[in-house]
């Protein structure tokens, strides 16, 4: 079992990628047509949310399970089989689906029957919008895919090629805080809806926990800023570069720290999960069953990976890898598709570790108290990302007196 | 007298408030745990069910079940200890005449084994031998709870005969010489 | 010449006697178990019963008494002035130990399948005193076991240890001679008497005073064990004595009465009948309010009721207000006070009829009904009894009968002349006046309700609440207020202790009646043991 888990996602992203270069770089252009046009973006948004975030997601719900057991000495999930083949217990997320698609829809008696069935789609729309920012690989440039090209004229090309991102925002990073505020709106209609006492806390739980590390969080990304110039998470990437030593991690330590940890905070899971707090609340979720449930608990998932998408671009160098440029890897000559193609590999792939990551920090860690979640975010995060912004800004203007790039 | 208090100071300081390093203690552990069972010697210890079973220990307290005597009529007297030791009151006798020497029995004995708590106190109780926990196996699950109610058909299915004192003589046990105890 | 008389000071009535070093001062005549009893000192015994003679044969009373050179039985030994009584030396205890363990050689020790196991007193004795297995090692003797004495009782004689007791109540209770024993030694069994069996109506008696599981109740034979009981204190409904009761109750449900003493009624006894009349608590009650055959919820009952009574008065007809000497005192007062303050309605007074045949000189009497003279009392002067109630009915006077209770032992003519007029019952058994009248009410029984019973001597006793009531049955009293209410008259009464307090005010012949205190709910294991 040990080799295939790093294998088999590898060969997987690998093919993603693949057809996703084909996509942009040859059917699109074969056809006429213009990647950058509106059916470019969505089959772009296509590509990412049913290619990548969502099957993704599905198995990060039983990757959860089966890494926990591990961590705890068990061997987890590994009943659910479809014609004999168990797969290590890999069919239990379909099995999931399944029980909750057909789970009895309910919806309590005083419960506010609009906004219950409103709170899921308000908890789930905000992440799927949120991935339109991101920069899964670096493009491809249509029509020129077995050539091989070097650093310039790929730049120089995407101008107007193909970017494997839904849309180039100028604000991408100030748009993504904007959308995923609005995430709160779901679980606080949630828990008042429910009209069920644990639901409304847990809802309370979640807004006044979500409102307080997002001021850390965005606080955090400003030190990034200053060193990039920039907000656009692919302009970021690139002026990150290749070499390990120019990424956010290594700039920006303690900054990756803080968003890292506001950032988990934000997905509401262990060892912030006090909105759910089974022993205590259940969560503003309570009164939820079937797929309304299941909309909340996708959410979450699709959150983890986004927060790892975001963490990957902005501090992990998001596509490259050192030795990976334009021409090939290291000396190594290699046609523009295969390039285009490993560049969503690596992306993947750390996004993926990101995701195992925050798993492995689930189940570590047990569960705040609300004082100590807020004593924990306002007066420690908070204050040490403001003295990283400053210490950035000194560092930067002493550096590069005339700005970042 | 007072009770004894242990105060215990609490940590405190910078690197305990940022949680960083108990982080990072516990994650190590956890890493370690999962990186091992991943690829290296696996410590787990699960014991996949219905392939595998764990062995009890002799005195394992399951399914009920009722003794009978040489005879094969059952031994219970319907003396009703086991239902007043019972804290769970999961079990229900109504007794009968025989007819014969041993002059009572129970008409009907229900163990209820979804209020049952398992704790053997009627197996302490029973003055005859007549009600054992040691069948080994667990209470079925059942579709209804109705069905979780053992009767005294379903109890005897599981019989063994007894081989306690007093056993195998039936109604006849008065005629037989007293036995020493204690 | 006759001497001349010697003018002797009077004989004090009291004995005053030291037992264990404390000085105790008792009435003449009283014996020396009873005296210490009297000081709190408890001596064991199995013969002895209070309510009979001491034959002294258990031999586990035994006591010191200075002066003498044997232990002497406490329960045959008279008191005598400086006494020097020691109920708890080296010597005592140790005979009695021996005793015990005399009578427990043939006892089959057979507790669990015992149906006295709970409130025995060799078991209690045996827990307190000994505790040893036994040290015999020969077979014990063999005994008939399973006998029928007669129609309620079942001996067990290898349980038996020969007290005697029951023999006694059979004497001097029931004063027929009907058991005896036979044979002798460790042979010696209990027994009918010649040519008779054990039928008296007081037979019953035996099984509460045998110490042992010896002879045990065909009703109650294996139904219930004693320790799962709860006890009630309240009075049989069976006839007009007002025997003092223990409702025996568990799982809802009513498993026996037994005597509770009380010297001035029923000593330590009661009748067989009377301990069967819990069975009644369960017989063909009605549970819910019926219009016609239409059952209907109580509230509309009462309300069609109140209607009619109130049509018949707008319309002159006559009312009847019937008292059944089978309700409480508190229900008949209630009902009295609607019926001729406030509608001015003819009272009669019903009851079961009499029953000449069992009446006897000991508790028995003909009125089987526990509360005439509570009606007598409640109907005043202008109470007509069955026979004017007949004929009213015959005549056409009435328009409408309003019965608290259903025992109304009519003439076939009375009852067909029911037929033509409105008739509300309070009813807890179906019966064939149930079964014609127009509202039926269910009304709950006297297990069932908190109240008083004025027995034959004018006593006014106390009954208390065991049991709920089956279905929708409500107390008498609450039926009655609620259509007196719908009739415009106020009844302020909260509960039955406040209409108690009130009828006691208001009625001369219940100014020295009591309450009672508040009884908490005894279950048996936790009482002493009955036998």
């Amino acid at each position: 079992m040990g080799a295939l888990v790093i294998v088999i996602p590898l060969a997987l992203f690998f093919v993603l990628g693949l057809v996703a270069t084909l996509i942009f770089g040859w059917v699109i252009p074969a056809l006429g047509g213009d990647p950058n046009a509106w059916y470019g973006a969505l089959i772009k948004t296509a590509f990412i949310l049913l290619g990548f975030v969502l099957p993704l997601a599905s198995v990060l719900t039983w990757m959860e399970r089966k890494q926990s057991a591990l961590m705890q000495d068990r061997i987890g999930p590994n009943r659910a089989s479809v014609g004999g083949v168990r797969a290590f217990g890999l069919m239990h997320f379909v099995a999931d689906a399944l029980k909750m698609l057909f789970k009895e829809d309910f919806v309590p008696a005083k419960a506010n029957k609009f906004l219950f069935g409103l709170a899921p789609v308000l908890a789930i729309a905000p992440v799927l919008i949120t991935f339109a920012i991101i920069p899964w690989g670096g493009g491809v440039c249509p029509g020129r895919l077995s050539e091989t090209l070097t650093d310039e004229t790929l730049a120089t090309c995407l101008e107007t090629g193909a970017r494997f991102q839904v849309v180039h925002l100028e604000v991408g990073l100030l748009f993504y805080f904007a959308i995923a505020s609005l995430a709160v709106y779901g679980t606080t209609l949630a828990g008042w809806a429910s009209y069920n006492k644990f639901s409304l806390l847990g809802g309370l739980r979640a807004s006044s926990q979500m409102m307080s590390y997002e001021v850390t969080m965005g606080m955090a990304i400003l030190g990034a800023f200053l060193v990039y110039g920039s907000l656009e998470p692919a302009t970021i990437v690139m002026a990150q570069g290749s070499n390990p030593l120019h990424w956010g991690i290594v700039t920006q330590p303690l900054g990756f720290i803080l968003f890292f940890v506001a950032a988990i905070a934000e997905t509401k899971r262990t060892p912030f999960d006090l909105p759910e707090g089974e022993p205590e609340l259940i969560g503003y979720f309570v009164e939820y069953s079937g797929m309304r449930f299941g909309m909340f608990f996708l959410a979450e998932f699709m959150e983890v990976i986004f927060t790892a998408a975001v963490v990957a671009t902005v501090f992990f160098g998001g596509w490259q890898l050192p030795g990976l440029h334009a021409g090939g890897f290291l000396g190594t000559a290699m046609p523009h598709w295969l390039v285009a193609s490993l560049g969503f590999v690596v992306f993947a792939f750390k996004t993926f570790v990101l995701c195992w990551f925050q798993l492995m920090i689930r189940w570590t860690l047990p569960r705040f108290r609300p004082d100590q979640l807020m004593r924990l975010g306002w007066k420690q995060l908070l204050p040490l990302s403001i003295a990283n912004i400053l210490i950035t800004a000194a560092v930067v203007l002493a550096l590069m007196p005339t700005g970042g790039k | 007298m007072a009770i004894g208090v242990k105060v215990v100071a609490r940590p405190s300081g910078i690197a305990q408030d940022m949680y960083v390093s108990a982080v990072v203690k516990g994650l190590g552990v956890t890493m370690r745990h999962f990186f091992e069972n991943l690829f290296g010697k696996k410590h787990i210890v699960t014991v996949q069910y219905p392939e595998e079973r764990a062995v009890y220990p002799k005195r394992y307290r399951g399914l009920h079940r009722l003794m009978t005597r040489d005879d094969g009529s059952v031994r219970c007297v319907a003396c009703m200890c086991c239902p007043t030791a019972c804290p769970a009151h999961c079990i229900t006798i109504v007794a009968e005449e025989t007819g014969n020497g041993a002059e009572k029995r129970p008409a009907i004995f229900e163990i209820d084994e979804l209020r049952c708590v398992v704790c053997g106190l009627c197996v302490e109780a029973c003055p005859c031998d007549a009600i054992r926990m040691d069948t080994g196996i667990h209470a079925p699950p059942v579709e209804h709870r109705g069905d979780a109610v053992l009767g005294k058909l379903d109890l005897l299915a599981h019989t063994g005969k007894s081989e306690a004192h007093q056993g195998g003589l039936g109604g006849e046990w008065r005629g037989a010489p007293p036995v020493r105890t204690g | 010449m006759t001497p001349p008389e010697t003018q002797l000071p009077a004989a004090p009535a009291t004995v005053t006697l030291t037992i264990d070093g404390r000085q105790v001062t008792v009435q003449k005549g009283t014996n020396v178990l009873e005296a210490a009893r009297a000081q709190g000192t408890d001596i064991s015994y199995f013969c002895y019963h209070p309510g009979l003679s001491s034959p002294a044969v258990c031999r586990q009373c035994l006591v010191e008494v200075a002066g003498q050179p044997k232990l002497v039985p406490s329960c045959y030994t008279p008191v005598a002035d400086n006494m020097v009584v020691i109920t708890a030396s080296e010597r005592v205890l140790t005979a009695r130990r021996q005793m015990l363990e005399f009578t427990l050689v043939n006892h089959p020790v057979d507790c669990p399948i015992c149906d006295k196991a709970g409130e025995c007193t060799l078991q209690k004795l045996y827990m307190e005193w000994d505790g040893h297995p036994s040290r015999s090692d020969v077979n014990k003797v063999h005994k008939p076991k399973v006998v029928d004495l007669g129609p309620t009782i079942v001996l067990d004689a290898e349980r038996c240890i020969l007290c005697t007791r029951c023999i006694r109540v059979c004497d001097e209770v029931a004063h027929q001679h009907q058991l005896t024993m036979a044979f002798r030694g460790d042979h010696e069994i209990l027994t009918t008497a010649p040519g008779q069996v054990l039928d008296n109506p007081y037979s019953l008696n035996t099984v509460d005073v045998c110490p042992v599981g010896a002879l045990t109740s065909k009703d109650f034979r294996f139904k219930m064990r004693a320790w799962e009981l709860y006890t009630v204190p309240s009075v049989c409904p069976g006839c007009a004595t007002g025997c003092n009761v223990e409702i025996h109750h568990a799982q809802g449900q009513a498993w026996r009465l037994v005597p509770r003493p009380n010297p001035d009624i029923n000593k330590f006894w009661m009748c067989d009948e009377g301990r069967l009349t819990y069975k009644e608590l369960t017989r063909d009650r009605v549970v819910g309010a019926r219009l016609g055959d239409d059952p209907a919820p109580l509230e509309k009952a009462i309300n069609y009721a109140a209607e009619r009574i109130e049509q018949v008065r707008q319309e002159g007809g006559t009312v009847a207000v019937v008292l059944g000497a089978q309700a409480t005192n508190e229900d008949l007062y209630l009902a009295a006070r609607v019926a001729i303050d406030v509608l001015s309605a003819r009272v009669f007074i019903a009851g079961r009829p009499a029953v000449p045949d069992r009446v006897d000189e000991i508790l028995r009497s003909a009125d089987v009904n526990p509360n005439s003279a509570g009606a007598k009392i409640f109907g005043r002067a202008a109470a007509g009894g069955i026979p004017e109630l007949e004929r009213a009915l015959q005549n056409g006077e009435l328009s409408l009968v309003w019965a608290i209770g259903e025992d109304l032992p009519l003439s076939e003519e009375a009852f067909a002349a029911l037929d033509d007029i409105e008739m509300i019952v309070q009813a807890s058994h179906e019966d064939e006046l149930t079964a014609g009248a127009d509202v039926v009410l269910p009304a709950a029984m006297w297990a069932e309700v908190d109240g008083t019973f004025t027995n034959v001597q004018g006593l006014v006793q106390r009954i208390r609440r065991a049991l709920d009531a089956p279905g929708g049955a409500k107390p008498h009293w609450e039926l009655t207020a609620a259509i007196a209410r719908r009739l415009g008259v106020s009844v302020d009464e909260p509960n039955v202790r406040a209409l108690f307090n009130e009828m006691k005010s208001k009625v001369p012949e219940m100014a020295g009646a009591e309450w009672g205190r508040p009884q908490p709910l005894v279950q048996l294991r936790f009482a002493n043991s009955r036998g």
